[in-house]
């Protein structure tokens, strides 16, 4: 029966494929675990409290927290007191890195996290709903003497979400509040060798800028940043596997256009399913290496977006296309139902991340929770995107449930029917019950990893090996959506073997060559397509019903 | 006697802060605090030359100063820290730390390892492995973290796989500096081995207590991709725990065991300390009279107390039963302050009247 390869293929094939595919899949872990080191790295820093001595500055001039041009530093604000210099005065300067070390463009991002530690004073303490108000430069520069170069500037406002743990007494004078920690900054490239953040919190009482924000012992932050070696990984998976899928998809759409029939809607989707895998495949990131692209993680984002939705929505087609109702489906439209909370999901989470990472690209340190507006619109569309999301989960699983209700249904009537049909709806159930299988494990392998990997610490010893999970779940799981992919194009090709005398089971002799193709007895690629001699079929099997 | 032990276990202690002074006077007496300002001022510890002039390390410590010099300002601090700590964690009670102030640098024998002794070691321990971490983080250390323990042998290090914790190197220094004393003196002496304990309590109480705190930044700042680090605990934390274990000291004693000395509980139903637990060696004295043989036994004469409570602030137990004196005071206090988050604070003046309670 010439339905797609995975039914005309011996068990035996099908099964040596199936190990091929384990072998890569066990390959992309390994290469992750054992190859990579963890995804990201975390640094914390503390702020170096330097003094500005001028009182009105002209021109920006830049603190350094240490090195040859350090600043004046203080090292705690007990001097300060002493030597009153007022709060106006004091600068607060990072360099990242450490001494010594130097950022490149392999890491690709930078997200930096700040933190204060606010000390409880029974007089002086945070009141309610305070917002911190933070003037904020950037500075880069490719050299350890060179000028700094302003790369951003902004006044930031964030809200102190603090909590005093215990009660608040005189004796717990002096313990630190529990702050959550603040989005500060994120740059998507990191195109430069050294950077420089300094920040001044000004204070206005009569504007109540920074007022009953407590009394501020430290800044702390933490910079985080992809691993040098975790990207070259990843850019060298992503180098091997876009000629794989590449190829597989020319291979697949070339066997449809080889038939006599035009292309089926399944068949459409599962090469757009092919070209959105591409599209996240194709490594562009290389030239971040060597341009300053700071959108790329919003391009970023874009692809995964794409190859999400091309995913869930082609879960629904192939469903719909599979439940054996006797209705012409066949078109786009027909699904709009189903597919539209997944284009209207995914454009809310597009418009949330074009307002932060977006709007990211001129100042690297918006965020949109910052705000309270912002917070708002952000939620608001995070929960239409989870509610879309919801829905959809709905309808596949309404869906999945229809499909095997009719399967059960045409299982009772199979021996009944002429072989011809039989074999049809056979081979359907066949190739959907192989995918049904695939998707689960897949999707299981993913919650699973996903779990081990937020669970765990991050790496596991095995004897004198660390295995990185993190590392493992990022390459294990993307070669494992690749593998799915690949798989779905190849074993849901129209196969090019003749049904005619063959046994019934489906299976066939090997070695049949694409010879055959001119002269393509499809029965059908999907149910409801039908063309030639299959419409007696479908005829046939209406009148059954009846 | 005991309270020779305190100064004893400070960083400052057995005397190797003493040396930080300047080297030129000895001046036993020279009260702890006043030397460890006179340190913060005298500015950093920068050449090697400065090393051999600071008396009271050991030959050792010595090394290890000049061959890590900028670590040694953050090890001052780090002793600062722990004379800070010490004294707000006792604050309340007979023993108040403050007897530092007035004690010889120097004690005259240190044989007995007291409760007190124990506490001054661990946080002493924690302070310095604090402070040098503190200072990697800042960027005043030039060989933190990524030259130190990195995860995953790699020949590109900091660009291939980042840095490991800058805490993992502020507890080796803590280690290789603080534990040579008792180390260079043989691990024979059970007073060594209680100070090693004792330091490394402390460290592990700054161990055991790091946050892990995490930051979601994956597609549209999702869970997807999960960062995690470690965060050092404020010091009070630090401070607090380790007094909890000082409550809960364990009295032990040295025992043989093959060919290595171990310190085992005294009392034998009691469950064997752990890493993190205080031990002593020997009761403490109850630090009610003034003893002019023992320097720094101030004894509790002319403390403040606290008439309502029961505890050891309350009049009864702080004064020995010596009984108090109740005398009304005006205090002049601030009120209705307007603060600026630094250095700045602008108050009205308010009067009141107080009972101060003194001991006799």
């Amino acid at each position: 029966m010439a339905g797609a390869i995975i039914e005309n293929m011996s068990t035996k094939k099908l099964v040596i494929v199936g190990i091929t595919l384990l072998l890569f899949q066990a390959f992309a872990f390994m290469v992750g675990g054992l190859l990579a080191p963890s995804p990201t790295t975390a640094m914390p820093y503390t702020a170096t409290k330097c003094v500005d001595t001028v009182k009105h500055r002209q021109e920006k001039k830049w603190f350094m927290p240490w090195g040859p041009n350090r600043c004046v530093k203080i090292q705690s604000f007990k001097e300060a007191v002493a030597q009153k210099i007022e709060a106006n005065n004091i600068v607060f300067a990072v360099h990242i890195p450490l001494p010594n070390k130097e950022m490149s463009s392999w890491f690709q991002f930078m997200l930096v996290i700040l933190q204060f530690d606010i000390a409880f004073k029974m007089y002086n303490q945070i009141e309610d709903g305070a917002m911190v108000t933070i003037d904020v430069g950037l500075a880069y520069r490719d050299d350890t003497v060179g000028e700094w170069t302003q790369m951003a500037q902004s006044f930031e406002q964030r809200k102190l979400n603090c909590n005093f743990t215990t009660t608040k007494t005189l004796e717990n004078e002096g313990r630190f509040y529990e702050c959550d920690l603040m989005p500060f900054m994120e740059v998507g490239s990191v195109s430069h060798k050294y950077y420089l953040l300094n920040m001044r919190l000004p204070v206005n009482e009569r504007k109540k800028v920074n007022m009953g924000i407590g009394e501020i012992k430290d800044i702390r932050l933490v910079s985080i940043h992809q691993n040098g070696g975790f990207t070259r990984v990843w850019f060298a998976m992503k180098t091997f596997l876009t000629p794989s899928i590449l190829i597989i998809m020319i291979w697949y759409w070339r066997r449809i256009t080889l038939m006599s029939r035009p292309p089926v809607l399944l068949e459409k989707v599962i090469l757009a399913l092919g070209i959105s895998m591409t599209f996240i495949n194709i490594p562009v990131e290389w030239f971040s290496i060597s341009f300053n692209w700071t959108w790329m993680l919003l391009f970023g984002d874009i692809r995964q977006g794409i190859f999400y939705s091309m995913l869930l929505s082609f879960w629904i087609i192939f469903c719909g296309e599979h439940l054996m109702d006797q209705t012409e489906r066949n078109r786009f439209s027909v699904y709009w139902k189903q597919v539209g909370p997944i284009v209207f999901g995914s454009f809310c989470l597009f418009i949330f991340d074009m307002c932060e990472r977006g709007v990211q690209l001129t100042n690297p340190f918006y965020s949109i929770w910052a705000s309270e507006v912002g917070t708002e619109l952000a939620m608001a569309f995070i929960i239409v995107a989870g509610i879309c999301a919801c829905l959809y989960f709905l309808f596949l699983c309404f869906m999945v449930f229809q499909v095997f209700r009719n399967i059960s249904g045409k299982r009772s009537s199979l021996p009944a029917m002429s072989k011809a049909r039989r074999l049809h709806y056979e081979g359907l159930i066949f190739r959907f019950k192989f995918l049904m299988l695939v998707t689960l494990f897949c999707a299981a392998m993913t919650v699973i990893f996903f779990i081990i990997s937020q669970v765990n610490e991050g790496h596991w010893h095995w004897g004198e090996r660390t295995v990185q999970v993190n590392s493992a779940f990022f390459t294990g799981i993307y070669g494992m959506w690749n593998l799915y992919v690949f798989a779905i194009m190849f074993l849901y090709a129209p196969s090019h073997k003749r049904y005619g005398d063959e046994q019934s089971s489906g299976q066939c002799i090997t070695g049949d060559g694409g010879a055959s193709s001119g002269e393509d007895i499809q029965l059908t690629t999907t149910i409801t397509r039908v063309d030639g001699p299959t419409e007696i079929y479908k005829m046939t099997g209406k009148a059954a019903q009846e | 006697m005991a309270m020779d032990d305190f100064h004893g276990g400070l960083v400052c202690t057995q005397d190797y802060c003493d040396g930080w002074m300047d080297g030129e006077t000895e001046r036993k007496t020279e009260r702890i605090n006043r030397y460890l300002a006179k340190l913060s001022s005298v500015g950093s510890i920068r050449d090697e030359e400065t090393c051999e002039r600071l008396r009271g390390l050991i030959q050792r410590q010595v090394q290890i100063c000049k061959r890590s010099v900028e670590v040694m300002d953050a090890v001052r601090r780090g002793a600062q820290l722990a004379i800070d700590e010490c004294q707000f964690q006792f604050r309340n009670r007979r023993w108040n730390c403050s007897t530092l102030e007035t004690m010889p640098v120097f004690g005259k024998v240190i044989t007995q390892g007291t409760r007190e002794a124990a506490f001054v070691y661990a946080i002493s321990a924690a302070s310095v492995a604090f402070a040098v971490t503190r200072a990697c983080s800042s960027g005043e250390l030039e060989k933190c973290g990524c030259d130190h323990n990195v995860h995953g042998v790699s020949p590109e290090g900091f660009q291939w796989s980042g840095c490991s914790d800058n805490i993992a190197y502020g507890v080796a220094f803590s280690q290789s500096f603080v534990d040579v004393r008792e180390r260079s003196k043989g691990q024979s002496s059970s007073r060594a081995l209680m100070n090693l304990h004792n330091n490394e309590a402390g460290r592990k109480a700054i161990l055991s207590h790091m946050r892990v705190e995490c930051k979601c930044h994956g597609v549209s700042g999702s869970c997807e991709v999960k960062t995690c680090w470690k965060a050092m605990p404020p010091f009070r934390k630090v401070g607090n725990v380790i007094k909890e274990k000082f409550d809960g000291a364990t009295e032990v004693e040295q025992r043989k065991v093959g060919s290595t000395k171990i310190l085992v509980p005294r009392n034998s139903q009691f469950k064997p300390h752990t890493d993190e637990d205080l031990v002593y060696l020997e009761p403490s004295p109850d630090f009610c009279d003034f003893d002019a043989r023992t320097p720094g036994m101030l004894g509790t004469v002319g403390r403040q107390c606290n008439r309502t409570s029961k505890a050891i602030d309350g009049c009864e137990l702080m004064c020995c039963g010596r009984g108090f004196q109740t005398q009304e005071v005006e205090v002049v206090d601030r009120c209705s302050c307007k603060f600026h988050w630094c250095c700045y604070v602008k108050c009205k003046q308010c009067r009141k009247m107080v009972e101060v309670h003194t001991c006799r």
